[in-house]
């Protein structure tokens, strides 16, 4: 078997595994296991409808995750997605109201050039303090994810508030409605759009340029990358700021798409799963595309399982940290199975 | 004052105990990024522990019990599925955090904040304004002091931290890496739970599925910031070299003289371990010169494997 296949049979085989390891344990907590897995299926994927609150979920996840992607094949591990979402969606939210009144062909893009600039900001950090000063980028990038919600709780309960809230959960101002790319439901030719020219921009840089070979090389071997000839702290700042720029993409396209307006605390698993969509697609731009659909159609499924089939939506939060446990294994076992007859690993 | 200090105590105190489980795991050379969801693990059992045996003894071993599985469970995935631990420990937090919601659901029927009778018994009127404070919050002392023993004083603590930092070195002197790390994992394990044990089962105790955020990461960065320098690892190896070559006379040399252990490629010298011992002090000393030479000589005499990608690496395919 070639090795891209082995690669991604054993994605495949490990969510396997997770997902029979998830079903014990529903089993034993005294839910029936195949009716919830089907109930998850169902809602993610089968009913009418499904499949566009699937990608609505699932295009911010994308953009995050090739970001992420960017940064994992260079060898950093940026785990501070979360953050740049955050920062990204504030900034967007700033320029929102400093633009405001302004047509909407030039307010929109300024929007997104904000929030993109924002999110790069906030990894740009993190990868000075990695590439100057040796700091680990697991630390300060998880750090600042803690920054970054603190922030947001600050703006939307201080300079952004939105004076006719509920008072339950602060938020901001919403976007005017002329600003919108979307309406609540998440899904529009502008959104997919972005989601289409990201992944293809993306791919184009990992496979068809100087900076992704070397990027990828650096992130296998940087000492042989350097006695190449390459600076490998300019690829690895680069890749830094490209992974924060399309975090903050995702967080305003959330601001300026289905939300409307940030609130403290939104969303506050996806810069982790991003993480996950990144390594189950074994950082491939096509493979983050698959993965994040499914991911999305998970996130989409835990808020029917409540209300709709009487599940509890931590199902999915241990469907999710089951992936994650095991996504990465690199079973001699598996490989052996998977290279029958093949050359030794 | 009093107050201040009372307040410091209780905020303070699950840090430490977050903080030596995360230097414990260090030390072996592993991330445990799982602290938090062993912490929500052994919250829940404790809690289910003490409204089911109405014991909070035996509610303690059954919340150490389950955190020490879910360690085990952790050192399975990185150690022997190889899994990268910095997600594996992400994984085990999220499991930790929907597991607890699943299981107060499913046992108590709603995902409500569970209040039990009781809790962990506190020091009581004889210490005056401190008497709020528990049982555990005083052991703390104790349990820094004999973890600070532990690691610095006795051999385990030696072989933990040679473990950690320069697992190939180690293992070349007859250590065993993943068998320190599983150990590692497990005391973190009972120290978490212990930490749940000391501040948060007051009376009455409470579990809110979810809660702790933030608390493992402090633990983690603590952890992090205090770990021994990069070099001291080689230093500790050579100590424990010496060691243990005056109590198992033979023991080293046993790899170098015999044919037929091999150990999988891990023909390694008694010179070539003192190179790689003192590399850093060699570095220093006589300069970069003098390590290639040495590295080359090692290369040519001996068939030694490490990490392609460490810069002193002495693999056979990069001999000079």
């Amino acid at each position: 078997m070639k090795d891209s296949l082995v690669t991604v049979a054993r994605s495949l085989i490990f969510v396997a595994f997770a997902l029979i390891l998830c079903a014990l344990v529903f089993q034993f907590a005294g839910y029936n296991a195949p009716v919830m897995l089907w109930a998850v299926a169902d809602r993610a994927f089968l009913r009418s409808g499904a499949i566009e609150q699937s990608l609505r979920w699932a295009l911010p996840l994308f953009i995050t995750a090739v970001g992420v992607g960017i940064s994992f094949r260079a060898g950093f591990f940026n785990i501070g997605a979360q953050g740049q979402f955050y920062v990204g969606a504030i900034c967007a939210a700033f320029a929102a109201e400093a633009f405001k009144g302004g047509p909407a062909f030039l307010v929109i893009p300024a929007l997104i050039i904000a929030g993109t600039l924002g999110g790069a900001l906030w990894a740009l950090w993190p990868g000075l303090l990695r590439l100057r000063s040796g700091t680990d980028e697991v630390i300060t990038t998880l750090m600042g994810n803690f920054m970054a919600g603190l922030l947001l709780v600050y703006v939307t309960s201080g300079p952004l508030k939105d004076p006719s809230g509920s008072g339950q959960q602060a938020s901001s101002r919403p976007l005017d409605a002329a600003y919108r790319i979307s309406d609540s439901l998440g899904i529009s030719p502008t959104t997919i759009a972005i989601g289409a020219a990201v992944g293809i921009l993306m791919w184009l840089l990992i496979n068809r340029t100087a900076f992704g070979v070397l990027a990828s090389l650096a992130g296998r071997n940087g000492t042989m990358v350097e006695w190449q000839g390459a600076r490998l702290w300019k690829l690895g700042l680069s890749s830094f700021i490209i992974s924060g720029a399309l975090a903050g993409l995702a967080g305003t396209i959330e601001f300026m798409g289905p939300n409307g307006r940030i609130a403290s605390g939104f969303l506050p698993a996806h810069g982790f799963t991003a993480i996950l969509i990144a390594l189950v697609a074994n950082l491939s731009v096509v493979g983050t595309a698959a993965a994040a659909v499914f991911f999305g159609g998970l996130a989409s499924a835990a808020l029917y399982l409540p209300i709709m089939a009487g599940l509890p939506a931590a199902a999915i939060d241990i469907i999710n940290a089951a992936i994650a446990l095991f996504i990465t294994a690199r079973s001699k076992l598996v490989d052996q199975v998977l290279r029958l007859g093949g050359r030794p690993s | 004052m009093n107050e201040i200090i009372i307040a410091i105590l209780r905020s303070g105190t699950p840090l430490i105990y977050v903080t030596l489980a995360g230097v414990i795991a260090q030390r072996a050379g592993v991330w445990n990024l799982g602290l938090e969801g062993l912490m929500i693990m052994g919250a829940c059992a404790t809690i289910v522990g003490i409204m089911l045996t109405n014991s909070i003894v035996a509610a303690i071993l059954i919340a150490i019990l389950i955190c020490v599985l879910a360690s085990v469970l952790l050192w399975f995935v990185i150690d022997r599925l190889k899994a990268n631990p910095i997600i594996a420990g992400l994984g085990l937090t999220g499991l930790g955090l929907g597991g607890t919601a699943l299981a107060v659901q499913s046992i108590f029927g709603s995902q409500a904040s569970v209040t039990a009778p009781f809790g962990i018994p506190k020091l009581g009127p004889a210490f005056g304004a401190y008497g709020v404070l528990s049982i555990a919050v005083a052991a703390m002392p104790f349990v820094v002091f004999g973890m600070w023993v532990m690691l610095r004083r006795t051999r385990f603590g030696l072989r933990l931290a040679a473990c950690g930092e320069h697992p190939f070195a180690a293992r070349s002197v007859g250590a065993n890496p993943s068998r320190m790390r599983l150990v590692a994992l497990a005391i973190g394990g009972v120290l978490v739970c212990h930490r749940r044990g000391g501040t948060c089962r007051r009376q009455p105790a409470v579990l809110r599925p979810g809660h702790d955020g933030g608390s493992r990461l402090h633990g983690l960065c603590c952890g992090h910031l205090r770990r021994f320098p990069s070099g001291g690892g080689h230093f500790r190896c050579a100590v424990l070299r010496r060691r243990w070559r005056a109590r198992y006379p033979g023991a080293i040399d046993v790899r170098r003289q015999d044919p037929a252990r091999p150990s999988a490629g891990f023909a390694l010298s008694r010179d070539c371990l003192r190179r790689l011992a003192f590399r850093q002090a060699a570095r220093r000393r006589e300069g970069r010169q003098l390590v290639r030479r040495t590295q080359g000589s090692i290369g040519r005499h001996h068939e030694v494997r490490a990490t392609p990608s460490d810069p002193g690496c002495l693999h056979p395919g990069h001999r000079r």
